[in-house]
């Protein structure tokens, strides 16, 4: 099941038809990058991401049993200026509805659930120096593109998406 | 694993107080206040984790009461080295604990009470406690001017700090808790939560210095017992319960299966310190060697309270390399004790 990470229905859409563009001044690009390591990695055509999200506001889309993980924008206003971002090592074992990390905003610890059960192989290093980029997206012409907080996926041996999220591989492969 | 907060757990926490049976219904209608007789700082913070892990609080909030003997309480995401004086501490024999909450550092002595506002996640709303807790001040002292800021402290005369706030968000339920300053040792307070450590470069959240207060000063009749059974009245008020404070035991497995495991956890080497976020140390100091000073400087990193990569840069006549090189790898992996 090839699915795509994004933040939004809308989102999907716009970043669907700016996936030939080239690369944004600013970072992350999850969607064309992602797009690129697709290309190198598969032989058949990218499927339209299905962005699944849990009721606890965390997103998840899944490609060649590579997950990516996020928070919802719902989530991310309602949490107000991201400060720290605690996230697991790669190799973590996480549970599905396990906590696995925690968002903090004003003084707030807000504890982030994994929608699968699966293992770390990735994690999103520029939130470590930059949370706020949980709050943040890139615009270029108007259109809103999705920071990935949280990308998930992966088996090993699966090269580095610059700019990915962390990832966890669904146990199920 | 939610358990509903059952006439059974309402009875056995009520069994501290002489309620009648008929009372237990209405008791337990729509909320509950309880009151640690524990003062150790870890007992206490296991039970706001046991609370939030186990009880249904849907329509039934509840408002905790406790204090602590002398601890230094760091947020779930700080640096102990950057937010206070562990040799003092230890010196002292302050405990130092780390909070699940996030928010920052905060010292606990029998002159502070904390209060811990626990809600489902829909009804989570901060400001609307501390207004609770503003209106329950200005019950018994009407002249009190004391404001909520907008980051959730409340300041005495527009000025003074006199209590902080920090929360945790989990899947279903919340909790919000904030200090209360009555009678506290600020001068011991100002002492412990100045860091000495030089050096640190952290990506961890910082607290925020404050000028603080106690409100006792301000009104000698404002005493802990007095405060904390004028917010419990203002809380039972609110919410339309019978203003009953439940003392309970911490360490009570009956009460609170697990909870003994919890403040264990609490108290373990690797939450306290291993849960700090990466940092490195980047300092220099002289020797004094022959007629002049020699520059050493050091960098070393810290992942999970542990040494990880660690350089010295010292003159080779001072130290030979090979020496400098042993000694470097020497302290790789090696724990980060509070000194």
């Amino acid at each position: 099941m090839a699915l795509r990470a994004v933040r939004s229905m809308r989102s999907a859409a716009c970043s669907l038809r700016a996936a030939s563009a080239p690369a944004a001044p600013c970072l992350p690009r999850p969607w064309g990058l992602r797009a690129g390591a697709v290309r190198t990695l598969r032989t058949g055509s990218a499927l339209l991401s299905v962005r699944k999200f849990t009721d606890k506001h965390e997103w998840i889309t899944t490609e060649n049993g590579i997950g990516t993980v996020g928070i919802s924008n719902f989530a991310q206003e309602a949490l107000g200026d991201v400060v720290y971002c605690s996230l697991p090592e790669v190799g973590t074992k996480l549970n599905k509805q396990e906590e696995f990390g925690a968002l903090e905003s004003v003084k707030a610890a807000s504890e982030l659930y994994s929608p699968l059960s699966g293992e770390v192989t990735e994690i999103n290093e520029a939130l470590a120096e930059n949370p706020g980029l949980v709050n943040k997206s890139c615009y270029e012409d108007d259109t809103k593109y999705p920071v990935t907080l949280c990308g998930v996926g992966g088996g090993r041996g699966t090269p580095t998406v610059p700019g990915a999220s962390f990832l966890i591989r669904s146990s199920s492969q | 694993m939610l358990v509903p907060f059952s006439m059974k757990n309402c009875f056995q926490l009520l069994c501290n107080l002489k309620v009648p049976t008929a009372g237990f219904k209405n008791t337990v209608k729509s909320g509950l206040i309880l009151q640690s007789i524990s003062n150790d700082v870890y007992q206490n913070l296991a039970v706001e984790d046991w609370i939030h892990d186990h009880v249904n609080l849907e329509g039934k909030p509840v408002l905790f009461l406790w204090r602590n003997s002398p601890s230094v309480v760091i947020g779930r995401h700080q640096n102990p080295w950057q937010e206070c004086n562990l040799n003092l501490m230890r010196e002292e024999g302050i405990k130092l604990a780390r909070r699940r909450s996030g928010g920052g550092t905060v010292y606990h002595d029998m002159g502070n009470i904390n209060l811990t506002f626990f809600t489902t996640k829909k009804k989570y709303n901060r400001m609307e406690n501390l207004k609770l807790v503003v209106r329950a001040l200005n019950a018994i002292q009407p002249q009190l001017d004391v404001q909520a800021t907008k980051r959730c402290d409340l300041l005495l005369d527009g000025q003074f700090k006199i209590s902080g706030t920090a929360s945790k968000i989990g899947r279903t339920t919340a909790y919000h808790h904030c200090t209360l300053l009555c009678s506290t040792n600020r001068t011991f307070l100002s002492s412990l939560l100045k860091s000495p450590y030089q050096g640190i470069k952290s990506n961890a959240t910082a607290s925020i210095p404050s000028v603080v207060k106690n409100l006792l000063e301000k009104d000698p009749t404002l005493t802990c017992e007095v405060l904390m059974n004028a917010i419990a009245a203002e809380y039972a008020a609110y919410h339309q319960i019978d203003n009953h404070i439940n003392l309970i035991n911490p360490t009570d497995e009956t009460l609170f299966p697990g909870i003994n495991n919890k403040a264990k956890e609490l108290q373990t080497w690797e939450w306290i310190y291993g849960k700090t976020p990466k940092f490195s140390i980047n300092t220099s100091f002289n020797v004094l060697y022959g007629q002049s000073y020699l520059e050493i400087k050091i960098v070393i990193d810290i992942k999970n309270g542990r040494i990880e990569i660690c350089n010295i840069e010292a003159p080779d006549h001072w130290l030979p390399v090979e020496i400098c090189d042993k000694l470097k790898a020497g302290f790789i992996g090696i724990l980060l004790l509070e000194n």
